[in-house]
């Protein structure tokens, strides 16, 4: 075995859609800024969107490879066992067939484990440290100036300079040479704008992972200032706390998450890190995303957000797996995080069927 | 293939805000995520060209090389990427690394 190219990893999609009559294919609108198709599963054994839905991405970032692996895995081993009437085993975490069969019979799992794939590409090829995707559009032809880091593309309080204090050095740039360039505007990205497509289709959408790599973390919303459940007029909607936020341990703000929300998520992230933690003892920490620094524009606050900002739109928990202690782990050591992951992510829908 | 140097870096800093000015003045790329000591350090990796390290040196701040070329890292595992598509025959599929285990 070894790490799946960009053919492969769509190839192991569509394979997996044909051989399995509870897999769908999905095919994305929108091909990458250079040209190639993407595409996501749905698994389960309902009508499409008579479940509620988890929606799990990867392979965001280009460098963080395993995430498209532990994804594709994921898919295979629940198409599988389903279908042969078993249980899964990862180390010592295991589910039985029962627990199997009530995921494919109650949920819709979509997972889309490649969003960047022009990224990969490039980073799998020529420079194995590459982040952000490879859009050209804002680099003035300069290639040290090219792509857009698609997980801060989303909106959520995309004017950064606007929404943030002046002293919380968040970790997002509108310069088109940084690592962390948000690009010209929300969503201004293919690669982003099919991820919002996917919530949108499937309006029964309630959960959403975005796999990442790493420290060994499971982290909840938010990302842009500590969490509080006392003042709801402090959220990043009330531009009166313009320029107040993103300081960490401070009175001015802090972002307001409903307690039971705050609760709910805390209870998937935990089970998350323990079925996981079985597998073979990896200890990750179940935390909210602000750390030191804040962040705009990222996924799991943008999928939270969504219901606040737009109330026919339902409620989505938004998390982001940072999986492992390096970007590219050699093969063997990846196939062990990859048990990890699945585990902790076959744990979180079991959970997330009783919530 | 890439031809620069890389080095990786644990940067730590004697306190957060120590760290949160040089991530804010020199900004390193960095990996994972800053990680807080027992003393009330913080500490987070960083992928830096040698000229960068500079930057990055200053008073409260020590640098830990983890990798003296992060790049050739990073080229190995290249080799450790699939050639072609394994997928491809008509019967191939993955089958995911848990074990299938029949109910006791
Ligand atoms: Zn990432």
């Amino acid at each position: 075995m070894s790490y799946l190219n960009i053919t492969e990893v769509e190839s192991a999609v569509t394979s997996l859609a044909a051989v399995f009559p509870t897999a769908e294919l999905i095919e994305l609108p929108e091909p990458s800024v250079e040209g190639r198709a993407a595409h996501a599963l749905r698994i389960g054994t309902a009508e499409r969107g008579a479940n509620d839905a988890v929606v799990l991405i990867g392979g965001v970032h280009a460098r963080e490879w395993g995430s498209c692996e532990i994804l594709v895995e994921l898919a295979a081993d629940l198409l599988e066992a389903h279908r042969d009437g078993t249980g899964l085993t990862y180390g010592g975490t295991s589910f039985t067939s029962a627990h199997v069969r009530s995921i494919l019979d109650e949920l819709d799992v979509v997972v889309f484990p490649l969003v960047n794939p022009d990224g990969r590409h490039y980073s799998q090829t020529v420079e194995p440290m590459w982040r952000k995707n490879r859009n050209p559009a804002n680099s003035g032809g300069d290639p040290a100036r090219i792509g857009v880091d698609i997980n801060r593309n989303y909106d959520f309080l995309f004017d950064f300079q606007t929404a943030f204090h002046p002293a919380a050095g968040p970790r997002v740039s509108t310069d088109a040479g940084d690592l962390v360039y948000q690009g010209p505007s929300p969503f201004s990205e293919p690669e982003t704008r099919n991820v919002r497509w996917l919530l949108d289709d499937f309006p029964r959408t309630r959960w959403f992972v975005d796999v990442h790599s790493y420290s060994e973390d499971m982290l909840t919303i938010w990302g842009d200032d500590d969490n509080q459940s006392a003042e709801p007029p402090k959220n990043f909607r009330n531009t009166d706390f313009d320029g107040k936020r993103g300081l960490a341990g401070d009175q001015l703000y802090a972002e307001y998450l409903r307690q039971a929300d705050a609760d709910d998520a805390g209870v998937l992230a935990e089970e998350f890190c323990s079925g996981l933690k079985a597998v073979r003892g990896r200890g990750y920490t179940p935390m909210t995303a602000f750390h030191l620094y804040p962040t705009s524009g990222t996924s799991h606050d943008y999928a939270y957000a969504r219901h606040i900002v737009d109330t026919d739109k339902g409620k989505i928990h938004g998390f982001t797996v940072e999986w492992g202690k390096s970007f590219h782990p050699p093969w063997s050591e990846m196939e062990k995080i990859i048990l990890d992951v699945d585990a902790g992510l076959v744990a979180f829908c079991l959970k997330a069927l009783t919530l | 293939m890439s031809t620069y140097e890389i080095l990786r870096v644990r940067v730590t800093a004697k306190d957060a805000e120590t760290l949160r000015a040089l991530l804010r003045e020199a900004r390193p790329d960095v990996g994972g995520r800053p990680r807080q000591g027992d003393d009330g350090s913080f500490s987070i990796e960083a992928y830096v060209t040698p000229e960068q390290t500079a930057a990055l040196e200053r008073e409260g701040v020590s640098l830990t090389t983890l990798d003296e070329d992060a790049a050739a890292t990073g080229r190995e595992r290249q080799a450790e990427v699939g050639e072609g598509d394994r997928f491809a025959p008509e019967d191939a599929v993955p089958h995911g690394l848990a074990l299938k285990v029949t109910d006791a």
